[in-house]
């Protein structure tokens, strides 16, 4: 006999408070709007941003319902190996806080978007290749968020599935009020306040797993059901992911855009620098505490399972077969209903007879691969089900209100950061081609500086500052409308984490290598930057159709060795003297 | 150390850090919003001049 069905206890009192903390927000973000005059205080804020605050909106930022959806699924799905990754970002950060490596360079030149750079180094159609595969990747990157998140609110919440898709669009439509009007200078106050929201749920949370499991129940629970894995990294995730982890991270900290929106805006490098080696420590626990709610979500239901019995067939493979069928009736009915304990102890049958039978019957790999899709599935869903589970009224609200602030600022932050690309490095080169262009570094056309050679103060040439500022606020309101659409026609071909990385990665191996190689090497090239963002692109495109079956991790590194191969070849066999911004000699 | 010791300690470390430094932020960072909006001000002043 299974555990009863979980009742979420969502009540009025935890609506209450999880409105309250929107209508804060909004009010705010709204308040602020008078300060935007330009398009510098736009994107950002003047350059005014603090040590504390700045550390908080980039927090907030990198912090949504669905960061902490993937991270537990990873924590459950990999047990404490996953844990290696929050180290790795530890440690990149404090690399990056530690040396400025990039960060300080790219700060120095008061630029607005990454790509700009690419203008100033390597010529125009860079810049717009790089944005054009910025601003693709990262729409599909933003573009999963509302599903997976719905789903989150869904089960906390208990809010009928048929309504779960409009509560997305209303957290959307929010986001984009306060973002398109005040910019970054709303993103900054509104972040703020949704940080000490988010801060307070997840202290919650984690006080919430550990008093119902424990740590003893986490560690038992991984040693009992990991399959003989959970512990050691180098083991369970082999040592090419993490390499690929430590590459991406790198990239991530210094030329993902909404990041690097956050250094181009502290008030001078030294403070951008602090603001990483401080933040390191936030990306340690923005990486392990959810982890470990996911590991405390298995321990959970592992708690309320019986052990699945294994049906009388007369064959092995028949047995198999038996366990399938009986889960492809009841498997999506359990999700829905949270009936996970009765769900698990099935799926890791599943597992281990075709594991078992696996060296002698090709089919029953496939089933093999099933049962990791389904443990992958219960894993996503397995840590809001716990919490809509355990969480009292009153203490869910405040959770609620945690995860919405969360997932509120980092809509805004990844609205302001891609439209700021597609407006400022595709749609503006493009309409300023009118521009008087002189000839720069071969293989590019360079506009003629508006400004003193090695400033960087217009970023798009030809378009008013007004007209700029417009276009910035209308590409923010198409990028909603493409995030609403595309979040409802896209199916998953893996787990939500290596969804999101691939798509980061699919332009961010190319930009750290151009940026990487632009600043330190004088013979890089544009016809090298231009091999590294295509051939970068395209093992990442290749992990996204399924039917390729390319790896999470072949994928990565692949992109990663094939954007320096092209960079390298590139610039040797097609040279080009650097413009600005290059990797000239220090006095 | 076993992995187990290891990742406890990782754990520890990353539940106090992120609260201790959370704290630091909803407390220090209210200053730092005033300075913005400040200079904020200052600039807005300036333009319209």
């Amino acid at each position: 006999m299974s555990a009863p069905a979980i009742g979420p206890a969502f009540s009025t009192l935890d609506a209450a408070i999880a409105v309250l903390s929107l209508v804060v927000t909004v009010w705010i973000g709204l308040r602020v709007k008078r300060y935007v005059g330009t398009i510098e205080d736009y994107l950002v804020a003047s350059r005014g941003m603090g040590l504390y605050v700045g550390a908080a909106s980039l927090l907030s930022t990198e912090v949504g319902i669905i960061t902490y959806m993937y991270q537990a699924q990873f924590g459950f799905v990999a047990g404490f190996s996953a844990f290696a990754v929050g180290l790795i970002t530890l440690a990149v950060c404090l690399l990056v806080g530690r040396t400025g490596f990039v960060i300080t360079r790219l700060r120095e030149m008061e630029i607005l978007t990454v790509p700009q750079y690419f203008e100033k180094r390597y010529g125009r159609s860079v810049r717009v290749l790089a944005g054009v595969l910025m601003a693709f990747g990262g729409s599909l990157n933003l573009g999963i968020f509302p599903i997976i998140e719905a789903r989150f609110l869904a089960v906390v919440t208990g809010i009928p599935a048929r309504y779960v898709g409009w509560t997305m669009a209303a957290l959307l439509l929010i986001a984009l009020a306060y973002t398109a009007i005040g910019g970054m200078v709303s993103l900054i106050v509104t972040n703020y306040v949704q940080y000490v929201f988010l801060a307070a749920g997840t202290v919650i949370v984690t006080l919430v797993c550990l008093r119902e499991v424990g740590w003893g129940g986490m560690v038992a629970a991984v040693e009992s059901h990991g399959g003989g894995q959970g512990f050691d990294p180098i083991a369970d995730l082999g040592v090419g992911f993490i390499f690929w982890q430590v590459l991406l991270w790198i990239a991530l900290m210094t030329v993902w855009q909404s990041v690097a929106m956050r250094t181009f805006s502290t008030r001078d490098a030294a403070v951008g620098k602090r603001m990483f080696t401080l933040t390191g420590f936030l990306f340690l626990g923005r990486a392990i505490l959810p982890m470990a709610w996911g590991i405390a979500a298995l321990a959970f239901f592992w708690g309320r399972a019986t052990p699945a019995v294994v049906p009388p067939a007369p064959t092995p493979i028949a047995r198999i077969a038996q366990v399938d069928a009986r889960l492809a009736l009841t498997f999506s009915r359990d999700l829905d209903e949270g009936r996970l304990e009765r769900a698990l102890p099935q799926v890791e049958l599943l597992d281990r007879l075709a594991r078992a039978e696996e060296p002698r019957s090709p089919e029953a790999a496939r089933f093999v691969e099933k049962a990791s899709e389904r443990r992958g599935e219960i894993g996503l869903l397995a840590m809001p089900w716990m919490l809509a589970a355990t969480l009292p009224s009153g203490l869910l609200g405040l959770m609620l209100a945690g995860m919405l602030a969360a997932s509120i600022s980092t809509y805004a932050g990844y609205f302001l950061g891609w439209s700021a690309i597609i407006a400022q490095d595709i749609v503006g080169p493009l309409l300023s081609r009118g521009a008087p262009v002189v000839s720069g570094a071969e293989g590019g056309l360079v506009s003629e500086p508006a400004v003193p050679p090695g400033s960087f103060a217009l970023p798009s040439p030809g378009l008013s500052n007004r007209a700029q500022l417009r276009l910035t606020q209308v590409t923010i309101v198409a990028l909603t409308l493409f995030i609403m659409v595309w979040s409802l026609v896209y199916h998953l071909p893996g787990p939500a984490f290596f969804y999101l990385q691939v798509t980061a990665n699919l332009f961010m191996a190319p930009t750290l290598v151009a940026v990487v190689g632009g600043l330190y090497w004088r013979r890089a090239s544009a016809a090298g930057a231009a091999f590294a963002f295509v051939l970068g692109a395209l093992t990442s495109l290749a992990y996204l159709v399924p039917s390729l079956r390319v790896g999470v991790a072949t994928a990565g590194n692949l992109s990663w060795a094939l954007a320096v191969g092209g960079f390298v070849a590139g610039s040797v066999l097609v040279p080009s003297r650097p413009v600005t911004g290059g990797a000239e000699k220090r006095p | 150390m076993t992995w187990a010791l290891f990742w406890l300690a990782s754990f520890v470390v990353a539940f106090v850090a992120f609260s201790v430094i959370s704290l630091l932020i909803a407390v220090r960072g209210i200053a730092e919003i005033r300075e913005l909006f400040v200079a904020l001000e200052l600039e807005r002043r300036r333009r319209a001049r």
